[in-house]
């Protein structure tokens, strides 16, 4: 049987291109390590907890309910998404299920770069598009922090996702433009309290990752910061942190950093749904100066 | 509910008479009048289920409300905004115990929507059984706030009665702008 040589030459080309597509896919959705050369001061366990707390790195990676371990981020317990179901790891120094074996170098890639020591992409249900912004020595405070806990073996379980291969480099494409946001700078003309207040925010609190609305492509709208949005798991909407004053939520600093640290115990509503009441009881456990300094920054927002 | 009072009247009252008139065979009439009363019977059973679900909504809305103004009261006592007075946490506390003491019934089947908009999350009625465990924790905890009278056991017991608003509203309301 002869076929057309026309066709022939179709067929081989768009081979080709698939072949070339799929090498390109590849290539640009590999998860590589960073290689960045770290400071080598000796980690302030201290600072370490308070970035523990802001994170609110408990409320996820906790033990699934009916085990025992509360208050120790062994991770396990389910934590659903619009994209599936994923069971946030171990954080205590396990040498099998958690951080014991793994460098500061592969952590401070999992928590800026989103990439695994096993060079795999996280998905980010796993905050790390907020965490890419906070300084190097704080992360390896944090991680100095979480050394501190007893190693607990916990079971680790893949994500609940279809094609969860695919679905990784997927993550990897969506990094290239994810990435592009840019990290947090101090601002120079603001007082030391608010550039504080900022960087724990948009940082290890990672606030914006409920309250700044999403864009067609899943990825943190810049140009609406923390103006809420539809919850991410359809549970209603999240509050604007916005002219949180002028809409008569909050008299002053004081009075947030105080709805901040105590939460619907003082008669401030609307801090328990949508997952805020682990986020708040988690800020109860900061400085006063650090809620001051997170008021002072979100009032300042109009 | 103007529309559907004119459904009512063109199929039951209209539609019955003009087929009385023309004479139609009895069968066919019948036939109508049944399913007349069927659509009559499903308009009216969706707008009571409606009107039961405002009404509860709305019911459970104000006393939400009374429990925040109440709370108010005692926080500022908590925050020194306001002295510590007895008669205030006294008469708070039973607000307080008195709206969640009937608040278990202000959640009835069907109410999980109406004509106005509500937070109430789904497993307030799947999980019915919890909900109500939590809501009697809280009570519980509002109940012993009504007799603290000293500074020194006020804080500790709002604390209690805080974590009781917290656990509920964590699992079965959903955030609003």
């Amino acid at each position: 049987m002869k076929y057309p040589s026309r066709a022939r030459w179709i067929a081989a080309a768009s081979a080709l291109g698939a072949v070339l597509v799929a090498a390109v896919f590849f290539v640009l959705t590999a998860a590589r390590p960073s290689g960045r050369v770290l400071p080598t001061n000796a980690p302030d366990v201290a600072n370490g907890k308070v970035l523990f707390h802001v994170g609110g790195c408990i409320a996820c990676h906790n033990p699934p309910s009916g085990t025992d371990n509360s208050g120790l981020p062994t991770g396990g317990a389910a934590f659903s998404t619009p994209f599936g179901t994923m069971y946030p790891g171990n954080l205590t120094p396990d040498p099998d299920t958690g951080l014991g074996r793994w460098t500061a170098g592969e952590f401070v890639d999992a928590m800026t770069k989103g990439v695994s020591p096993e060079h795999r992409h996280y998905f980010p249900a796993f905050p790390y598009t907020s965490y890419r912004n906070m300084r190097i020595e704080d992360l390896l405070d944090l991680r100095a922090y979480l050394m501190s806990f007893p190693p607990v073996r916990s079971t680790q379980r893949d994500p609940d996702v279809r094609m969860t291969g695919l679905a990784r480099r997927a993550v990897g494409l969506w990094k290239r433009f994810a990435f592009r946001r840019r990290t947090f700078e101090p601002d120079p003309d603001r007082d030391a309290a608010w550039n504080r207040g900022a960087y724990l925010v948009q940082g290890p609190g990672h606030c914006g990752e409920c309250h700044t609305p999403r864009n067609a492509f899943m990825i943190l709208d810049d140009t609406r910061p923390l103006e809420g949005g539809p919850h991410p798991r359809g549970e209603g909407h999240v509050p604007s942190l916005r002219d949180l004053v002028g809409r008569g939520r909050y008299a002053d600093v004081a009075d947030l950093a105080l709805a901040l640290q105590f939460g619907e115990t003082l008669g401030y509503d609307k801090l328990s749904s949508g997952g805020m009441a682990q986020v708040q009881m988690n800020l109860a456990r900061l400085p006063e100066d650090d809620l001051r300094a997170i008021s002072e920054y979100l009032l300042s927002l109009r | 509910m103007c529309p559907r009072l004119w459904f009512l009247l063109k199929y039951v009252v209209i539609d019955w008479s003009t087929t009385r008139e023309r004479g139609t065979e009895m069968k066919g009439t019948k036939i109508r009048m049944l399913t007349a009363l069927a659509v009559v019977a499903a308009v009216a059973s969706i707008t009571l289920a409606a009107a039961t679900g405002t009404k509860a909504i709305k019911e459970r809305q104000q006393a939400m409300e009374d429990i925040g103004q109440a709370m108010k009261a005692l926080g500022a006592i908590a925050k020194k905004q306001a002295p510590f007075d007895a008669d205030v946490v006294k008469t708070s506390a039973e607000t307080i115990a008195n709206r969640l003491n009937t608040a278990a019934y202000l959640f009835p089947d069907g109410s999980d929507r109406g004509d106005v908009e509500t937070w109430a999350k789904a497993e307030i009625w799947s999980d019915h059984e919890n909900f109500q465990k939590d809501l009697d924790t809280a009570e519980a905890a509002a109940v012993a706030m009504q007799s603290v009278t000293d500074e020194a056991a006020f804080g500790p017991a709002l604390g209690v009665l805080g974590n009781g608003c917290k656990t509920c509203h964590d699992t079965y309301r959903r955030p609003k702008q």
